[in-house]
């Protein structure tokens, strides 16, 4: 399958967006004096609720939890936005709201007491997102417009010069 | 690489060189929605710092020729914290130096907070260094573990500052009584951090309802609590652990006992202490009066024995004769549940206050008793606000009324709200009397006070008996 132009710079437009809500994710939680990441994880539910309460209750697990999700918003954001390493940065990207969905999931007869936005019915935003964010791996749409594309092309004549 | 579905493309554009124009082109095409960010970014920031500018700029500004008050903070943990901010938003302050024995942790953030607000503070882990060489200061703010009130303030008076120290005012009535003599001795101010005291609310309701309209008419009973929801004990990431010698060194035997020392005996005093301490000390101020008698029950219920010396749950009844009469006053306080939070709650023959430092959950009510004078005069007054208005759907839904219950009352709202941080205006008057302004709220002699009748409950609930107060014992 190939794809159109437009679809193809709709792909791109989607990841810049996508990496943009990330990058501001990520530095919000850096800039704010004392962000942790405990309450969310103590709210757990779900089949996945003992492993994200035991990240919470080992305040060194915490305390590694609270710098990964900081920086690895902002890496992915940054991957994301300018191309870089996309599909690495999507992969991050997916694995980071795979553990939001999991971690608080919008799964029928949990209640939560801060419900942050709108309703939902199993699908929730970070879902969607995620769903994008496999768009955007599946098309290596940093090779369309990105710096993927750069480090692809130097690669490539290296790849060239190597066996001459 | 070989399902790539932009391949085709990339063949057709870069032809036989590695990288042509275009690649670079849309290789770099998305740069610029990063300076978009950056741009966004930064609106927003200037955005809440003119927020922030305004909210300063909407306080009363401090007199021009306002002399700073040089200001040091000794204990930059969880309270010091909490008094740091509050003092921050108090203008004619400087500060000079924070010290705290959790350097890696406590005292960075100290130190990076000032910094955010443009102070240079000097960082000390010893406090006797701190006094050494803070020649400058004025007054110390005080927020360590109880059983360094007494060592620290008398320090920071006997070096010439003012001392504000956080309640309990000591573990031991022994320190309390340091405490004060060295108050005296030097003629320092020494206020301690009963905030309550000092609480637009609760002054209101003192001076006003109670003292002046009487709302309440012969208060007999008081009932008050804070119940807490179980909580993990406090722990420490690895990197930041304190090395065990300088835990030693200022008589911690543990990094746990050091985060937890609240249940420590030796180091403070338990929850009654902790949080009783705030709410028994009102009781003392609105029945204007100190306890005869105390009886206790509590015990460690719930918690581990090897990581929790004090009681997690205790209740006590005080006996007070007030000059209108006899009183009793309950208070309870447990770790396991949270339930209804805290409050306190006067209760006289004309009338009910419930009220809290909490501005969302007991904000100040009170409520008439239906034989009691009219309130009319001091709802135009505007002493408090207008009755609620009982729906009649809400009347017809009740059932009938039983001759054996009492017609509920009318319900009011202390019409007072305080916006700043609970803190906020203790330390104001503690600053204010620095500057001559005004008389402390909370002086030494008044902590005491309240150190013996809160102190006498881990007391009275060993004895297992009543315990009464001989005057002499409030006199420090």
């Amino acid at each position: 399958m190939t794809l159109s132009r437009g679809a193809a710079f709709a792909i791109v437009a989607l990841r810049v967006v996508i990496g943009w809500h990330f990058l501001y994710e990520g530095l919000a939680k850096l800039q704010a004096p004392a962000w942790s990441a405990a309450g969310y994880l103590k709210q757990a539910r779900g089949p996945f609720a003992f492993f994200f309460r035991a990240l919470a209750a080992d305040p060194n697990l915490l305390e590694r939890v609270n710098q990964a999700t900081m920086w690895g918003l902002v890496a992915v954001g940054l991957g994301l936005v300018l191309g870089c390493f996309t599909r690495l940065a999507s992969l991050g990207g997916i694995a980071f709201l795979l553990m939001f969905y999991l971690c608080n999931p919008p799964f029928v007869g949990y209640f939560y007491a801060i419900p942050t936005e709108g309703s939902y019915l199993v699908v929730n935003k970070n879902l969607v997102e995620l769903a994008a964010l496999v768009v955007v791996l599946l098309t290596r749409s940093g090779h369309v417009a990105g710096l993927d594309r750069i480090i692809h092309g130097l690669l490539r004549g290296r790849r060239r010069l190597a066996p001459a | 690489m070989a399902d790539d579905p932009r391949k085709p493309e990339d063949e057709a554009a870069g032809g036989g060189r590695t990288l042509d124009r275009r690649d670079v082109l849309l290789g770099l095409s998305t740069v610029p929605a990063l300076g978009l960010f950056g741009y966004a970014w930064r609106k927003q920031r200037s955005y809440e710092q003119q927020q922030r500018e305004m909210a300063e700029a909407s306080r009363p500004a401090p007199a021009p020729d306002l002399e700073p008050i040089d200001v040091a903070l000794i204990g930059a943990g969880a309270q010091g914290q909490v008094l740091l901010d509050a003092m921050l938003r108090i203008p004619g302050l400087r500060f000079r130096a924070v010290c705290d024995i959790w350097t890696d942790f406590n005292l960075r953030r100290a130190v990076n907070t000032l910094k955010k607000y443009k102070f240079e503070a000097t960082g000390y882990e010893d406090y006797r260094e701190l006094l050494d060489k803070e020649k400058k200061l004025d007054a110390v703010v005080i927020a360590t573990p109880d059983f360094w009130h007494a060592p620290h303030t008398v320090a920071a008076l006997q070096a010439g500052k003012h001392v504000y120290c956080e309640k309990e005012m000591s573990n031991t009535l022994e320190g309390a009584r340091q405490m004060v003599a060295a108050a005296r001795a030097t003629g320092k101010l020494l206020q301690i951090g009963h905030q309550r005291r000092s609480n637009p609310r609760y002054l209101h309701c003192r001076e006003k309802l109670i003292g002046e309209a009487k709302l309440l008419g012969r208060i007999v009973t008081v009932n008050g609590q804070w119940n807490r929801a179980v909580a993990p004990d406090l722990g420490a990431p690895d990197r930041y652990l304190i090395p065990e010698a300088r835990l030693k060194q200022y008589g911690f035997r543990t990094m746990h006992e050091f985060r937890n020392w609240r249940w420590y005996k030796g180091k403070g005093g338990g929850p009654i202490v902790d949080l009783g301490s705030h709410q028994i000390d009102v009781y003392n101020w609105f029945l204007d009066a100190v306890p005869s008698y105390v009886i206790a029950s509590g015990g460690l219920d719930y918690h581990d024995p090897k990581t929790h010396e004090w009681y997690d749950t205790a209740m006590v009844v005080y006996e007070y004769e007030t000059k209108q009469g006899p009183a009793r006053a309950y208070y309870q306080t447990q770790t396991t549940n949270g339930s209804q939070g805290y409050f306190e709650n006067f209760m006289g023959d004309q009338g009910t206050l419930v009220i809290s430092e909490s501005e969302a959950n007991y904000p100040g009510r009170l409520y008439r008793d239906p034989n009691a004078p009219a309130w009319d005069e001091w709802v135009q007054r505007g002493y408090v606000t207008a009755p609620k208005v009982v729906e009649k759907e809400e009347k017809e839904d009740a059932s009938v009324l039983d001759v054996r219950e009492s017609v509920s009352p009318d319900e009011h709202r202390v019409p007072v709200v305080l916006r700043d941080p609970y803190h906020q205006p203790h330390l104001e008057n503690f600053f204010a009397a620095i500057r001559g302004k005004t008389p402390l709220n909370c002086p030494a002699e008044v902590g005491y006070e309240s150190a013996v009748t809160v102190l006498k409950v881990n007391e009275a609930i060993e004895a297992k008996q009543r315990l009464s107060f001989r005057p002499e014992d409030f006199e420090a």
